[in-house]
């Protein structure tokens, strides 16, 4: 079996009286695209927030590259190698396209403490972060705005976000949400090549996608995973299909 | 030459002939407002790195620009009654050397700032408005209080400080003396902007949680911000001291934190030369307008509205066109 990558045990996060994650363990092993599915609210994203270290969980570890990553905060994470995209577009939006992808080689780098030379004057920084743009197909869009990008758009820049981490696992959140069928087609590609890079935790509706990209697949409802397995599994699972697939599988 | 480099050097020019007139028509006091100009103006431009790069919304930076004039103060008035500033541990002496009040003042600013800044860029939105305003409060009335140093009347400096090679006490070498340190502060705050910390920083105003996403710790870097804003406004403080001869508790005052923030809003937020342009509309209408009524800052009021509301870019929005990125 591939190496683990990253292990949750056990994890539990409430608010209030609403148990978001409850008792989840799951694991992102090299070279395979995880997805999480669920329906609204079955608490995917608050999942990917206690991963990244935006909230803390209640109970239960998360272990990435065998460390326990309680106690490292949003930045430090980063820096260990998690990347993620957020499920609402999350960048700077004053920025152009290319800052923004400097900006994460910039944090990536760790040396943010420059006070005089000129960073996007600064090869070390633009070179990576062209050749990213590249690779998400937004070359000749360097220069627009990101306030100005198209929705789609916006979506393939926070995935060179992402790649300029070097990162040793993805956490993408809805990464397809509001694009085309086109679109969605699109970025279906870029993460089929992206896996080989590290592993995607992919959340995701679009189940074309996911059953498209999947290795493996986890089932979400209220908190609880009900069911972990392969596309084949999932879809014959009697319980997937009541709880979620319904007359889509 | 970009169209807001024309405007910027337009700016620089009208001050520098401002004060030139000034001399030349034997008339001082257009140089001491040229001076004023450019030292509110410096004053402006440190505010602006937190303010309008790190849209960090400081209103206690009236602190940093009081303390700067009370270092300068305070060191002068030890040298002219020729008595030690300390005795224990060490000895420190007072001086009216402004190339030791100067380094004195940056640092005591930007310790205060360190300080003041490790609590209140623990919050954010109003709470920081707030805690800097208490943290300046606290000032003003230590202040007041502290009769030492003139207490609530102030400070006098008989003889302006001295700057080797110059003859301060000339209104138009004191002016540039004040018009060199502005274009340096100028000059730095673009070199900061243009930064990899200015990148992260002006990040940190439009997404601090991206930013944090990409592995940059967003507080370390507005306290930097935060230290290097407040030690170039307590450098304006220490020469705003220095043009007066005089300083009060009035320049802690929360109404002092105010213009400051007003002078940056009008000349246009996040503007290298904003801080400027703003200064010398601020000086322009309280002179101007203040002779002839005394309602000159309900007027001030009117076009803080017309700006914040109509003109996001204040003054050099106007003449500059909206700032470009990258
Ligand atoms: N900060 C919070 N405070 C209170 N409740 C929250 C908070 N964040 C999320 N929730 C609730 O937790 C549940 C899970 O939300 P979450 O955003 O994780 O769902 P999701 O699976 O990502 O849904 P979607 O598919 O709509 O994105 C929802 O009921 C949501 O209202
Ligand atoms: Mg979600």
């Amino acid at each position: 079996m591939a190496e683990t990558v990253l292990e949750l045990a056990g994890l539990s996060k409430s608010f209030g009286a609403l148990r978001a994650t409850d008792g989840v363990s799951l694991t992102l092993r090299r070279g395979e695209i995880h997805a999480l599915i669920g329906p609204n609210g079955a608490g995917k994203s608050t999942l990917i927030r206690q991963i990244t270290g935006e909230i803390a969980p209640d109970s239960g570890t998360i272990r990435f590259m065998g460390r326990d990553l309680t106690g490292l905060d949003m930045p430090a994470r980063a820096r260990a190698g998690l990347a993620r995209s957020f499920q609402v577009s999350s960048v700077a939006s004053e920025f152009t396209a290319l800052q923004n992808v400097v900006l994460a080689v910039l944090g990536a780098s760790g040396r943010v403490f420059g006070f005089l030379a000129p960073a996007m004057a600064d090869l070390r920084l633009v070179g990576p972060a062209r050749a990213h743009l590249g690779r998400v197909g937004l070359s000749g869009r360097e220069a627009v705005r990101a306030a100005d990008l198209s929705h789609g758009e916006r979506r393939r820049l926070e995935l060179a976000m992402a790649l300029a981490l070097r990162p040793k696992a993805f956490l993408l959140d809805e990464p397809m949400a509001g694009m085309g069928p086109e679109g969605a087609r699109e970025m279906t590609a870029l993460l089929a090549g992206l896996k080989r890079e590290a592993p995607i935790l992919l959340v995701e509706h679009d189940m074309d996608a996911v059953f498209a990209l999947a290795d493996r697949i986890s089932v979400l409802v209220y908190g609880r995973i009900i069911a972990t397995g392969t596309v084949a599994e999932i879809r014959a699972d009697p319980a997937v299909r009541e709880a979620y697939l319904g007359e889509e599988a | 030459m970009t169209r807001e480099g024309a405007v910027n050097a337009v700016i620089l020019a009208l001050l520098a002939a401002v004060a030139l007139a000034g001399a030349a028509g034997d008339r001082p006091f257009l140089v001491t407002l040229a001076a004023k100009v450019a030292i509110l103006g410096l004053a402006g431009v440190g505010l602006n790195i937190a303010l309008g790069f790190g849209g960090l919304v400081s209103f206690g930076h009236a602190a940093f620009f009081g303390l700067g004039g009370y270092v300068a103060g305070i060191l002068a008035s030890h040298a002219q009654n020729y008595e030690p500033v300390a005795e224990w541990p060490i000895t420190i002496a007072g001086t009216q050397e402004m190339l030791i009040i100067w380094p004195a003042a940056l640092a005591a600013c930007a310790l205060a700032a360190a300080v003041i800044g490790a609590l209140s860029l623990r919050t954010s939105g109003i709470f920081f408005i707030m805690i800097t305003l208490a943290f300046a409060q606290m000032l003003y009335y230590f202040a007041i209080s502290w009769p030492a140093y003139g207490g609530e009347d102030g400070l006098p400096i008989y003889l302006r400080n001295a700057f080797p090679g110059l003859d301060t006490m000339d209104g138009l070498q004191f002016f540039a003396l004040c018009l060199a340190a502005l274009v340096l502060g100028v000059g730095l705050s673009w070199r900061l902007r243009d930064s990899r910390f200015g990148l992260a920083l002006e990040a940190a105003r439009q997404n601090p949680e991206r930013v944090a996403a990409v592995g940059i710790r967003v507080f370390r870097v507005r306290l930097a911000a935060f230290v290097i804003s407040a030690a170039i406004t307590g450098l304006a403080g220490a020469l705003y001291a220095d043009l007066n001869r005089f300083v009060s508790p009035a320049m802690l005052s929360w109404q002092t934190s105010g213009e400051l923030i007003v002078l940056v809003i009008l000349g246009g937020v996040g503007r290298l030369w904003g801080p400027v342009a703003g200064a010398g509309l601020f000086v322009f209408l309280e002179h101007v307008l203040g002779g002839v009524s005394e309602y000159w800052q309900a007027l001030l009021g009117l076009m803080l509205l017309g700006v914040v509301l109509f003109a996001r870019g204040g003054l050099l929005g106007l003449l500059a066109g909206a700032r470009r990125h990258g």
